[in-house]
């Protein structure tokens, strides 16, 4: 078949490449690129405006000895680490519950469903006056009858980062609800009905075969509450503004400030590659080893 | 090749011709102003500008502080596109004139003796060296206590002279059920507290070496540790649902008599005269007491940059007159609150505290205890003035001693230079 080929036949071997040809471009330009100039600014001497010379790591210096980027980096670990696990558990265990044949289940999932509909802008700002001691829990409570009720943690400069957890995860948990429990319909019934006849218990059932089965669903959840977590900045700015004081300064709200509010750009710029390399750090070998495994099973 | 050039050509021509002639030359301006007195107050700069033949671009940039309306000007900037004018608050015009992106006004300074009537501590903020490169519009006063008389009345208690007064005052205002001082916990509004502290406990002088000139001896003194046990005090006035608080939402407490004070600028008082509240019978309005008072003053300046339209370039001269005309700056500052920035003005038809504010103004230039408001970026760079409400802002939510304070002070303004 020496037949040389038609222009229709090589325009369909191009067309995949031509459709996706600006979409890469796309990413190449507004992510690596800038990527890229985020990480030479962080070496030059820039404040107000970019300045293209080099002074080595003298920013990177002065953000480690700023105080408030020390609290940043731990509110980052604290919030992350909390908000993954009990998402994840909370969402677990409802995707769990529903999954039980129960009655209403559609209206119960759209119900866990709704608040990822809402902005965190709107979640911060109704928690805010939720956990505000003169106005929400504490002052019905109070009025309740029960005095001494004190719950003003988002007062409290050791407390406030927990309350932005409370918050966060009662918004993304129907969302991890949600995907467990399409992960949940994908497994097939005999598997558990053939678990069932050895004799094993339901919640044994659920531990041993059903939730690792779901490790894809565990996967995505992981991903995506993850990049939230890190690229949490409205919900801070609408709940606390990253007080009392700086305690629930998060590392996005310290790049935001340093650079267009204190004039300190190559900060900003050093703090944004220490977060692009925290990130890279622990996702990188996760998405390695996930991933890796995945082909070798296949 | 050739037919490719004159194809070019004729529709670059045929592009010239496209274009729509304009009957009116806008400037566009850029700015954060987006409240309702705001908006008013613009709208005599507005009208002004429209008498002269030329329109107004509104290009308001709302949020953060005036930090979002820094984004948009850094990416215009970046594009080659500069707004034609751009309020300025604190050294923000100066350190762009400094990138040369300014366009000068010595000729109209030079025609109209602009600089004669502008307060000589202000012209750091709009000269940079012999140039003129803004004209202020208004300006505010930062250190004001905004009182509710009733509650005054109701605790039985004057207006104090010391902050030890005002702070005693505290404990009768409390037994009488009222909270005694209203503010939010957003650093900004804690550092307006600090502010009046530092140049009230250590006078004018002191709150130079400190806040402007950033002295490591005064930022370590005896003097600055009385601040803080100062600051430390106004922390027990203080009630435990000021989280999150905005500054109007504290200036409504005081309105509604749930609390007595309020530390805060002057655009604190159009809350009191939009509820028709009087100064004097209904609310007081007193710089916060000291034995060496000061005037610490916020202004809004506008300032033009380097365009290439000369239509742009004859309008951003309108501007700048219509700016500094005295009867623009009199009816703006009637509505947005402040005083006006030019010192030569009758103010018989402004209210009480704009009144007192206008001549404790002149007694504060004599006495060279005329200081810009460091919160609003009228002292050192934002760099450093950033690690002043940082650190006064930990110190009034956390437990920290003064000695702590101080040292993250001297350590923090070390790290930022």
């Amino acid at each position: 078949m020496a037949r040389k080929k038609s222009i229709a036949d090589r325009f369909a071997d191009w067309l995949p490449r031509l459709v996706l040809a600006p979409s890469l471009l796309a990413v190449i330009v507004g992510v690596y690129l800038f990527i890229a100039w985020t990480g030479w600014i962080s070496v030059s001497s820039s404040k107000m405006v970019p300045q293209y010379d080099f002074v080595g790591l003298e920013q990177y210096y002065r953000l480690w000895a700023t105080p408030r980027w020390h609290t940043a980096v731990a509110n980052l670990f604290i919030f992350s680490a909390l908000f993954l696990a009990v998402t994840i558990a909370v969402g677990l265990i409802m995707a769990i519950l529903l999954d039980q044949n129960i009655r209403a289940e559609g209206a119960l999932r759209a119900v866990y469903l709704y608040p990822m509909a809402l902005s965190f802008i709107v979640t911060g700002t109704a928690w805010k006056w939720i956990l505000n001691p003169n106005l929400g829990i504490q002052k019905v409570v109070n009025g309740l009858g029960w005095e001494s009720f004190v719950f003003n943690w988002i007062t409290q400069p050791d407390f406030a980062i927990y309350t932005i957890v409370i918050a966060a995860v009662w918004q993304s948990s129907g969302f991890a609800m949600a995907i467990f429990l399409a992960g949940l319909r994908g497994i097939d019934n005999s598997v558990i009905k053939a678990a069932q006849i050895e004799g094993a218990s339901l919640p044994r059932i659920y531990a041993s075969i059903i939730v690792p089965m779901l490790r894809p669903a565990f996967l995505s959840v992981i991903v995506l509450l993850s990049y939230i977590s890190i690229k949490n900045f409205d919900l801070v700015l609408a709940m606390t503004n990253g007080g009392p004081g700086s305690a629930t300064e998060v590392p996005s709200t310290f790049m935001f400030s340093s650079v267009f509010r204190r004039n300190q750009m190559g900060v900003g710029a050093a703090s944004a590659i220490m977060m692009l390399m925290t990130v890279a750090a622990i996702i990188i070998p996760y998405l390695y080893s996930e991933l890796k495994e995945g082909r070798d099973g296949h | 090749m050739r037919k490719l050039s004159s194809a070019l050509i004729a529709s670059t021509l045929a592009l010239a011709a496209a274009l729509p002639v304009h009957a009116e030359t806008k400037i566009e301006v850029l700015h954060h102003w987006v409240s309702e007195s705001e908006v008013a107050a613009l709208n005599t700069i507005r009208e002004a500008l429209a008498t002269k033949g030329y329109g107004w671009q509104d290009s308001a940039v709302g949020g953060m502080s005036g930090g979002n309306m820094q984004q948009a000007l850094r990416s215009r900037l970046a594009a080659g596109n500069p707004p034609g004018a751009m309020q300025f608050i604190g050294w923000e015009g100066i350190d762009w004139s400094k990138e040369g992106v300014m366009r000068d006004l010595n000729d109209l300074d030079k025609a109209n003796g602009w600089q004669a009537t502008i307060a000589p501590q202000v012209l750091p903020f709009v000269k940079n060296g012999d140039d003129l490169i803004a004209v202020p519009i208004n300006m505010h006063r930062q250190n004001w206590v905004w009182a509710n008389k009733a509650a005054f009345d109701k605790a039985g208690i004057e207006q104090p002279k010391t902050w030890a007064d005002l702070i005693a005052d505290g404990d009768k205002l409390r037994a009488a059920g009222i909270i005694p001082l209203a503010i939010g916990d957003e650093p900004w509004q804690i550092q307006v507290v600090f502010d009046a502290l530092v140049s009230d406990i250590g006078g004018p002088d002191f709150y130079r070496k400190a806040l402007v000139d950033l002295d490591p001896e005064a930022l370590n003194s005896d003097t600055m540790k009385q601040v803080f046990d100062t600051l430390r005090q106004v922390r027990g006035l203080v009630d435990d649902g000021f989280n999150g608080r905005d500054w109007a939402v504290a200036t409504g407490m005081v309105i509604d008599g749930q609390a007595a004070m309020q530390v805060m600028g002057d655009w604190a008082k159009g809350e009191f005269l939009a509820k028709g509240l009087k100064p004097g019978s209904d609310f007081l309005c007193f710089a916060t007491p000291s034995e060496t008072p000061s005037f610490q003053f916020v202004i809004d300046s506008f300032g033009v940059f380097k365009v290439s339209d000369p239509e742009v370039s004859k309008a951003q001269v309108a501007l700048a007159e219509v700016v500094m005309d005295p009867k623009v700056q009199h009816d703006f500052n009637l509505i947005k609150g402040s005083i006006p920035a030019r010192t030569d003005l009758g103010v018989d038809d402004f209210d009480d505290c704009a009144k007192k504010g206008f001549e404790e103004r002149a007694t504060a230039i004599e006495n060279n205890a005329m200081l810009g408001g460091a919160t609003h970026g009228f002292a050192a760079q934002p760099q450093f003035s950033a690690v002043f409400s940082d650190v006064a802002a930990q110190f009034f939510v956390n437990e920290m001693s003064s000695e702590d304070a101080m040292q993250l002070l001297v350590d923090g303004i070390d790290n930022a230079r």
